[in-house]
């Protein structure tokens, strides 16, 4: 018998019992949209990672204090600018940054405040929208000016027209110099919620002492970031006066790192989303095998007539699998649609969009391929072996 | 006289039941030969339903011989007694065992399928066969759709359209009313006498007295 031979009289066996074959693909359907959805969600979530993470700039260092009381910080200004010194270093920026309240007039907003220096802009990445970015003078003389973030700037309700107005910073008036262009994103840390000043107005005003909280280096073109990071360790282990038994107080990140382990992690998220997903897909196979099995007994009768009129035990080992494949794949195949949908709804509330991966589809389709024949083949050869004559006589 | 069509040997067929060992068909031995009517007659218990299995090659006897056309079919595996099923027999039963929900046109072009014929030509086929049976306005019905008596002339067509040597009826009237009844055994009568072989298999000796030829068999044996 040939291939659409067995199709043919597995559609018109499905096509009379409509309710049946449709209940029994909806396990197929539900684990099949489970998988491409849940691993559709995934790589947007790693492709949006990623992006985000690359936005930042890729060519960041963010050095931290570790170790004891990380807060009272072993890093200082001076750490700052001797690591502006190390070859293949482009920008450095120290950062210290404080929650405080914001207001203009009548109008608050709390927000983050980070001191810092000129070369902020240039290492994290920021563009000037209005205005100017802090200067070096302006830093070294400790002014009381302020570049705002472009969320902070629209919750102030400060404006392009609105340069040089005086905001109070925690009750401290500041003069505001320039406004941000947003970066976007809208992640549960907004990068553009931020009110820039000068690092010495922060340590002076809100935090006190001369350690910063972290220290921001750029580095140059074709730089090696390993080799980079090597000799600022050297230099800061040297400078903070390490034994060589000592640990590092200190933490150098690497974007490059950051950028890995974030896209592995959410690679093992989606794997997991994944395989939980197909735990459904292989109850629908066992749905699959359930009604197979019942129809085998229900069609005992009609197997011995087969057999009767000429039928081998593989013909009907073939016409039962052939039925058990063709519920696995319909339900794949819509299984795929279902999935594609949702994680196209997904993709575009969450604002990553959607990509369509074709190993997705070929997966799910070879998926429930298997599940079919895994889960059909034993009640086909049920069937199979059955005597043609009990068969004939069964009621 | 013509080669015998169906050759039986001292054949017997022995069912074991545990301990107990019930011979339901005990050194039998008889002929038919091509373009016979033969009718296997005898109570319930004589061993109708085993010589309806052995001689269709549905079951296989424990000792002796039997051949079928030519064949030695004691020996056979099940898929070449499959390919005896689908060549050489036509088989006609008492409940008709028409395949549910499937059209008449379907269900007599079920053996085709399984001797691997094209579609095209299996409908045409089929359709002729339906058509001999004065059913030729019942192609699409479903047998639910059929009175008994054209029920069992859609079996009959099945039984016919593959052109087998040997037609097997296992008390094709059984289940069927006197005047559905006498058109079937008609229509066996008119198969015969255009040169087909038929051996059915009957309780009923009125049914059993359309047959050329009777064979009697009692508690497994043929009686003299």
């Amino acid at each position: 018998m040939s291939i659409i031979e067995l199709l043919r009289l597995a559609l018109s066996r499905l096509r009379t019992s409509r309710l049946r074959a449709a209940l029994t693909m909806l396990g197929v359907i539900i684990g099949v949209a489970s998988v491409v959805a849940l691993v559709g969600v995934g790589q947007g979530t790693t492709a949006n990672i990623t992006s985000r993470l690359n936005a930042l700039g890729t060519n960041l260092l963010t050095i931290s204090p570790t170790g004891k009381g990380a807060s009272d910080g072993t890093l200082t200004l001076d750490d700052s600018e001797a690591i502006a010194k190390v070859d293949g270093v482009a920008a450095v920026a120290p950062e210290v940054s404080t929650s405080q309240t914001v207001t203009r007039g009548t109008t608050s907003t709390d927000t983050t405040v980070v001191g810092t220096t000129a070369a902020y802009a240039s290492v994290r990445a920021f563009d000037v929208w209005q205005g100017t970015f802090l200067t070096t003078p302006a830093v070294d003389l400790g002014l009381r000016v302020a570049v705002l973030g472009a969320t902070t700037a629209d919750n102030l309700g400060i404006t392009a027209q609105d340069l040089g107005a005086e905001i109070r910073v925690g009750g401290i008036p500041y003069q505001v110099i320039g406004i941000l262009q947003p970066k976007g994103g809208s992640g549960f840390q907004d990068p553009d919620d931020q009110v820039v000043v000068p690092v010495g107005s922060v340590q002076k005003y809100f935090v006190g002492g001369d350690s910063v909280r972290t220290i921001g280096v750029s580095t140059t073109d074709g730089a090696s970031q390993d080799t980079v990071t090597a000799d600022i360790t050297a230099l800061l282990r040297n400078r903070h006066e390490l034994a060589p038994s000592d640990d590092d107080d200190f933490n150098v990140f690497n974007q490059t790192q950051l950028l890995a382990a974030a896209t592995s992690i959410a690679g093992t998220l989606a794997l997991l989303l994944g395989g939980i997903a197909s735990i459904s897909l292989v109850v629908g196979g066992i749905g699959i095998m359930n009604i197979m099995l019942v129809s085998v007994r229900e069609r005992t009768r009609e197997i011995g007539i087969r057999k009767a009129v000429g039928a081998r035990g593989r013909d009907i080992l073939a016409q039962f699998l052939v039925e058990a494949l063709t519920l696995s794949l319909l339900g794949g195949l819509i299984g795929i649609a279902v999935g594609l949908l949702v994680s196209a709804g997904i993709g575009r509330l969450a604002g990553w969009g959607f990509t369509l991966s074709p190993t997705t589809i070929g997966v799910a389709v070879l998926f429930s391929l298997i599940v079919g024949v895994v889960f059909g083949v034993w009640p086909a050869r049920q069937a199979a072996r059955l005597d043609p004559i009990t068969a004939l006589r069964y009621e | 006289m013509s080669a015998p069509i169906i050759s039986l040997a001292h054949v017997s067929r022995i069912y074991e039941m545990g301990h107990v060992t019930v011979p339901a068909l005990d050194d039998v031995s008889l002929d038919v030969h091509e373009g016979e009517f033969v009718a296997i007659v005898g109570p319930s218990g004589s061993g109708k339903s085993t010589m309806m299995n052995i001689l269709g090659c549905l079951d296989r006897p424990t000792a002796g011989s039997y051949s079928l056309a030519g064949t030695a079919v004691e020996s056979l595996g099940d898929d070449a007694l499959a390919r005896v099923r689908s060549r050489t027999i036509g088989f006609v039963f008492q409940s008709y065992n028409l395949l549910p929900r499937t059209t008449a046109l379907d269900n007599v072009a079920t053996p085709l399928l399984y001797q691997g014929i094209r579609g095209a030509e299996r409908r045409r086929r089929a359709t002729a066969a339906l058509g001999r049976l004065g059913l030729a306005d019942r192609l699409d019905h479903e047998p639910t759709e059929l009175s008994g008596g054209q029920q069992q002339r859609v079996a009959v067509a099945r039984a016919i359209v593959t052109e087998p040597a040997l037609i097997l009826a296992d008390e094709p009237t059984g289940n069927l009313d006197s005047h559905a009844g006498a058109e079937v055994m008609a229509l066996f009568r008119e198969l015969n006498a255009a040169g087909r072989t038929i051996v059915l298999i009957t309780h009923d000796a009125e049914v059993a007295a359309a047959a050329g030829r009777q064979i009697h068999l009692r508690d497994g044996r043929v009686a003299a």
